[in-house]
């Protein structure tokens, strides 16, 4: 890292709480490039969490495609996250979910949130919760009867953040290579 | 990371030592730690060991044994059974604290297990004794995960009146040590976080003084986010340093919110994700040199190599810039080449310089302080207390730009710290035993000053023979 770029005169939010840190709002094709980076780092960050998730050459591409489809899927919600202060016009988060079917069981619709992400800054005061609480809103809305989470295994963080919300483990996937 | 012993044995005459060159400072002070290292196996064949334990109570015949040990000792268990906390009356407890390592980070040396830690552990034992009044008992431990170096430091507490945990590995030791101060009802410390940073905090208050600089205007870089900075960092917020001019520099850059490795830090480091939030880069992004630009006070407690600071980095700082360059053995930067770039106040780990940063001012007058005050805890409140008397120590001799902190000669200093620290422990309602100022000045006064009479009488008495000359070696051992 080089460079004697100043930021653009952010005040710390360590400490505060404000109530609504972040607007969400549906994401539109024109987000997908600032939306792109953020689903990245949730990738990267997956990395940590064992072998079998390595990041491929050409994630970059994957996920500009898949963000695409899901903004325009209706059987999908991505949402985008404003920030707030000097990061009005900047996307510091989004939550990406899908309904399936659940040809053997009930309810027979259920919402799977696959990406959640949050920039760190916006962590650790709600935040997680409001989102959660909105995406579960637009499933229910779609026809879902029940809410999923996709995450590794290993991801502690996650593990906590859902269970603290009423979420139990309720399937199982494991892996080995071939 | 600054750490050295109070007065090494000065292999090198002092006249020589002047005018040197950077390059020749550096491959002297190798052949320095060579030689010293050569002595400090002989010696440690010829004394076996630093410490022992000796009987405090006499022993007129065996008869009394039925009062130091069975039957009389019984209704002594018997009392503190009834009351624990009289075990702190009754025992040796409200003096002994265990000195307790893993050896996964000694020195420099780094993981070398807890058998080759023990003879650095018997020297930190001596220097509590010599230094604080107090008796530490070198523990060291084998064991796996920082949740098995937990519960065992938890299963041999009873016998302790405080933990001193050391050379354990960043960032496991900061886990360790958080969980330990919440679990247990005595004083848990780790030196290489909370002394080093006290002791930098106390040398950067006085340069501060020199240069008419408050906390609150300052804008500082810390370079290196391991166990000292990342506790200095967060003692300087606690003292009014304004989040938004701290930046933390380690080797990925500036660490700020929005960094690439946010993620795996929030899971594998938590505390330097907590510093990275709370300071948010101090507003900049880059590298050092980005991060240093129109910074007063540079603090760097990163790798020793002389080039990790270079000139062109202090001249571009504010006017007076104050630098800290505490790698040890070889500091970021020599001071003559940082005072030659501008720097009006330079502060390194080494005691061959001007302004050493010793956490050895540090962490015998705080154990001293809180063992007598029987504290529950050491919050950073008695840190900061203990790294402020430090600092009034040395001023109240006269500031000078080589005069920032006080010698560990100017030993008047240590129990006006242990005082404060008692002081501390009272106002914040965690001491067992409520003393006042005086009372916990004068117990320390005494209590530290036994250990040198200890040694004169032993020496006196031939019980401890003095040091063998060099290279002697088929000389007969005292065992």
């Amino acid at each position: 890292m080089t460079g004697t770029e100043e930021k653009k005169g952010r005040t710390t939010t360590a400490g505060e709480t404000p109530s609504a840190p972040i607007r969400l709002r549906p994401a539109r094709d024109s987000d997908v490039g600032a939306l792109v980076p953020l689903l990245l780092r949730l990738k990267r960050l997956n990395e940590e969490f064992d072998p079998l998730l390595k990041v491929r050459e050409d994630a970059e591409a994957q996920a500009r495609q898949i963000l695409k489809a899901d903004i325009a899927n209706p059987k999908a919600v991505v949402l985008a996250a404003e920030g707030s202060g000097a990061d009005r016009d900047k996307l510091v988060g989004f939550v990406r979910a899908q309904v399936r079917e659940r040809p053997f069981y009930a309810p027979e619709q259920e919402g799977v949130i696959l990406d959640i992400y949050l920039l760190p800054i916006y962590r650790r005061r709600g935040v997680g919760e409001f989102v959660l609480g909105e995406v579960a809103n637009a499933l229910k809305a779609k026809g879902a009867g029940v809410v999923t989470a996709e995450f590794p295994a290993q991801n502690e963080i996650a593990a906590r953040f859902y269970s603290k919300r009423g979420f139990r483990p309720i399937t199982a996937v494991q892996a080995r290579s071939l | 990371m600054a750490k050295s012993s109070p007065s090494p044995v000065d292999a090198e005459p002092v006249a020589r030592r002047k005018g040197r060159k950077a390059v020749s400072a550096a491959e002297r002070s190798e052949d320095k730690t060579d030689l010293l290292g050569e002595r400090s196996v002989e010696l440690s064949r010829f004394y076996a060991g630093k410490i022992e334990t000796v009987p405090k109570v006499p022993v007129r015949s065996l008869g009394d044994f039925a009062l130091w040990y069975t039957p009389g000792v019984a209704a002594v268990s018997r009392a503190i059974q009834a009351d624990p906390d009289r075990s702190f009356d009754l025992t040796g407890r409200w003096n002994t604290i265990a000195i307790i390592t893993d050896g996964s980070r000694v020195l420099g040396l780094g993981d070398i297990g807890p058998t080759a830690a023990l003879p650095v552990m018997e020297g930190k034992a001596l220097l509590f004794k010599v230094l604080g009044g107090v008796d530490a008992i070198p523990v060291p431990i084998r064991v796996r995960s920082p949740e098995e170096f937990i519960s065992t430091v938890e299963a041999v507490a009873p016998a302790f009146g405080g933990i001193n945990l050391e050379d354990i590995a960043s960032p496991k030791c900061f886990g360790i040590l958080e969980e330990l101060s919440k679990r247990l009802s005595i004083p848990v410390w780790h030196d290489d976080q909370l002394g080093t940073a006290a002791a930098t905090v106390a040398g950067l208050l006085n340069a501060l003084a020199l240069t008419h600089r408050s906390v609150e205007e300052i804008r500082t870089v810390l370079l290196g986010a391991g166990a000292a900075n990342l506790v200095t960092a967060r003692l300087l917020l606690k003292l009014g340093h304004p989040a938004e001019s701290l930046t933390v520099v380690d080797q990925k850059g500036v660490l700020h919110a929005e960094r690439e490795d946010m993620d795996e830090l929030e899971l594998h480091n938590p505390w330097k994700f907590r510093i990275a939030l709370a300071t948010d880069g101090g507003g900049r992004t880059g590298d050092l040199t980005a991060a240093v630009e129109g910074a007063d006070v540079l603090l760097a407690a990163s790798t020793p190599n002389p080039d990790t600071v270079r000139p062109l980095h202090v001249r571009s700082m504010a006017k007076n810039p104050i630098v800290f360059a505490l790698a040890n053995p070889v500091p970021e930067i020599w001071p003559e080449v940082a005072k030659a770039a501008g720097a009006a106040i330079v502060a390194t780990g080494r005691s061959d310089f001007p302004n050493q940063v010793n956490n050895s001012l540090i962490f015998p007058a705080v154990f001293r302080g809180v063992l007598d005050a029987r504290a529950r805890s050491i919050p950073d409140e008695v840190v900061l207390a203990a790294a402020k008397e430090l600092a009034r120590g040395a001023a109240r001799k006269g500031l000078t730009a080589s005069h920032l902190l006080p010698t560990m000669e100017e030993s008047e200093v240590f129990p006006e710290i242990a005082a404060a620290v008692g002081d501390m422990a009272v106002l914040l309602g965690i001491a067992r035993r409520k003393l006042s100022h005086e009372e916990f000045l004068e117990r320390a006064k005494t209590l530290m000053g036994r250990p040198a009479e200890l040694v004169r009488a032993l020496a006196r008495a031939h019980l401890t023979p003095p040091m063998p000359p060099t290279n002697h070696r088929r000389r007969k051992s005292p065992t």
